[in-house]
């Protein structure tokens, strides 16, 4: 998922560089496959063993019980985080996060600005792996090829019951003393960002009037037609049209070639894609819910699962420096607000704008 | 300045001047609407449950005055904690601004802050014709004849742009919809501006105005026959109009249980939403109230 390959799949960079008569590149690009993604855990799911009796059953689940019992969120103290500077090159880790819906909010001016409202999952640190090693592994490999590798961090999010999973799957959060996670996700950091395992990332992780990236997989319209998935223009709805109201019309010309051109545009699946929607800025953070409001939308349909990390857009990246690592509120009790706005919006509980 | 005519107002609806108007010659009417549930009490019910404890519910009622704050029902949409915050946004506005009840068929007059007004504020009345959205996004719409151009307006109920909301006459019409002003003759859509707030003589019923409007003849906007209209008059359409609307008509929905249940929030749901919000909505009231009594009292 490297920036330069998604830029060099942008139509508007092909078309710029090659003069074809007609822009069959979105066409051309291979969207989908039916194959899982390579980040993806293999099958982790625990098959349900019917001939568990009553009794051991709540056997096993004391021992669960046992095993997770005293585990407890790690304060900013116990972890042993090495004191690094943040820089403007400095790439932090990112955060899971679920797309709970729209809300719309009025600024100053009285202007209506929709943002859509992203709940930051629990979201532990599951694993650093330094630059070193993640050179070595396949995708690291492709990663960083002729350039300076960075390192890996994964995350998870979504701590769930250890029944639904396998051993194997259990271990990889048993050794940092997790509950398993049903979300996995690697973010790609400079060492200097690197984070301890068990580290808890929260909605504080980002600040308020920063741009952020986010990633997540648009909605899935189905298979769908011309009209719908290319935006063409089908035929009259009247005047005598034969069955002619959505179709795609002609499909290629006679004499050059003598064929179908490949990525000529035809119905087929659309939607369901992995995309970035880039330099979004957070308007509203809550930390109390864990909950950020970020201007404009973002792939995917409602409950859906997004990464969110800061843009890699340079004029809108960050100029000062975010909390780094991570945010880890003040144990002195002196919480930071709960509620944090932009300035330019109407705050609900302040008077009415009057212009 | 204007001349305010109210064609074919039924007598009781002027009889609720006189003193002697009771509960039961209001509710007493040949509708079916079963939303004649607003019945007495805004106090709280205390219904104990199986521990001994008291668990505060909200009065039936809210449903109808506060529709906002129940979700939209589309299932993929939905998600509590979102549904949670926006509450919490809803209420703070209304601690600020006084949102009052309202139906579509009251007459409302809104003050907007307008930087193209003279003097920076710009007031609109008119007859609520319909009201939708659910949260923050609830709006209404706002109809009146100005000069005679017939003028309507959408107004969000949480823009903070809005200094204030005024229920000049609250009262319900026969439909959920007054779209069909539109088509009908312009003097039952014009309200004076100059209109002064009318005080309600039982504030436990909201009376419904059983008035039936005259529809200009046809080109209309939208096929009025086909909507099962009770607030207009006789259409007196030919009979081919009404055949077609029978053909068209899709008697089998009112039966279709599953369609009701996607449209709407199930009861136990609502109850603890509003249960949720009820305190806070209850002491903001408190707080006007008071505020309104003391007003004119620091005057003298």
């Amino acid at each position: 998922m490297s920036t330069l390959q998604s830029l060099n799949r942008s139509p508007f960079l092909l078309g710029f560089l090659f003069n074809h008569e007609q822009v069959r590149n979105m066409s051309r690009v291979k969207r989908r496959n039916t194959h899982p993604g390579y980040w993806l855990p293999l099958k982790n799911v625990q098959k349900k063993d019917d001939k568990i009796s009553a009794d051991n059953l709540r056997f096993v689940r004391e021992v669960i019980q046992d095993k997770y019992k005293n585990k407890s969120p790690l304060k900013g103290s116990e972890l042993q985080i090495e004191k690094t500077e943040w820089d403007p090159k400095t790439k932090r880790s990112g955060v899971i996060a679920r797309n709970i819906g729209r809300q719309q909010m009025w600024d100053k001016d009285g202007n209506k600005i929709v943002c859509t409202v992203l709940h930051v999952l629990d979201n532990h640190v599951i694993r650093y792996i330094p630059p070193e090693e993640y050179v070595k592994t396949s995708r690291g490999a492709i990663h960083f090829k002729n350039k300076t590798p960075l390192g890996c961090l994964v995350v998870g999010a979504e701590a769930t019951n250890p029944e639904k999973f396998t051993r194997q799957y259990c271990n990889l959060f048993s050794e940092v003393g997790l509950l398993p996670k049903k979300t996995l996700s690697r973010f790609i950091i400079t060492p200097n960002a690197a984070l301890p395992p068990c580290t808890p990332i929260t909605a504080g992780h980002f600040l308020v009037g920063q741009a952020v990236d986010v990633y997540g997989k648009t909605v899935d319209h189905g298979f769908q037609g011309v009209v719908k998935r290319w935006g063409f223009k089908g035929g009259p709805a009247s005047h005598g049209a034969t069955k002619f109201h959505r179709r795609g019309g002609t499909i290629g010309t006679g004499r050059d070639k003598a064929r179908v051109w490949p990525g000529t545009k035809m119905p087929g699946h659309m939607g369901s894609e992995r995309r970035y929607n880039r330099g979004l800025m957070i308007m509203r953070i809550n930390m109390k819910y864990n909950v950020i409001y970020v201007k404009g939308t973002v792939p995917g349909a409602t409950n859906s699962i997004v990464r969110i990390f800061d843009t890699l857009l340079p004029l809108r990246k960050l100029k000062e420096a975010p909390p780094h690592p991570t945010y880890f509120p003040p144990e002195d009790g002196t919480q930071k607000e709960e509620d944090i706005w932009d300035s330019s919006l109407h705050v609900y509980g302040s008077p009415s704008i009057s212009v | 300045m204007k001349n305010i005519f109210y064609v074919g107002l039924a007598q009781s609806f002027f009889k609720r001047n006189a003193a002697s108007l009771s509960e039961s010659a209001v509710t007493q009417h040949p509708i079916e609407t079963s939303k004649e549930a607003g019945e007495k009490s805004g106090s709280k019910q205390k219904n104990g449950d199986e521990s001994g404890n008291t668990v505060v519910v909200a009065p039936p009622e809210f449903r109808f005055m506060y529709p906002e704050f129940l979700p939209d029902p589309t299932m993929e949409r939905r998600n509590k904690l979102k549904e949670k915050l926006e509450r919490m946004d809803m209420l703070q506005r209304r601690s600020i601004i006084e949102i009052p009840e309202f139906y579509t068929g009251s007459i409302m007059a809104v003050t907007v802050a307008d930087s193209n007004s003279p003097n920076k504020f710009a007031c609109f009345v008119g007859i609520c014709i319909q009201r939708g959205g659910s949260g923050l996004q609830a709006w209404f719409i706002l109809r009146n004849v100005v000069d005679r151009q017939g003028v309507e307006i959408l107004y969000e109920m949480y823009c903070p742009l809005i200094q204030k909301i005024e229920v000049l006459r609250l009262e319900r019409r026969l439909d959920e919809s007054l779209l069909y002003l539109r088509d009908a003759l312009p003097e039952y859509s014009t309200f004076p501006f100059e209109m002064e707030a009318e005080r309600r003589l039982n504030n436990s019923v909201v009376p419904i105005n059983p008035i039936k409007v005259k529809l200009r003849p046809r080109p209309w906007l939208e096929r009025w026959e086909r909507q099962n209209l009770q607030g207009v008059e006789n259409l007196n359409l030919p009979q081919r109009y009404y055949d077609r609307a029978k053909e068209v008509a899709k008697p089998w929905e009112k039966y279709d249980l599953m369609l009701q249940y996607r449209k709407t929030i199930p009861a136990e749901e609502q109850e603890k939403i509003y249960a949720e919000v009820h305190s806070q909505l209850q002491q903001q009231d408190l707080k006007r109230k008071i505020k309104r009594r003391r007003g004119p009292s620091s005057e003298q």
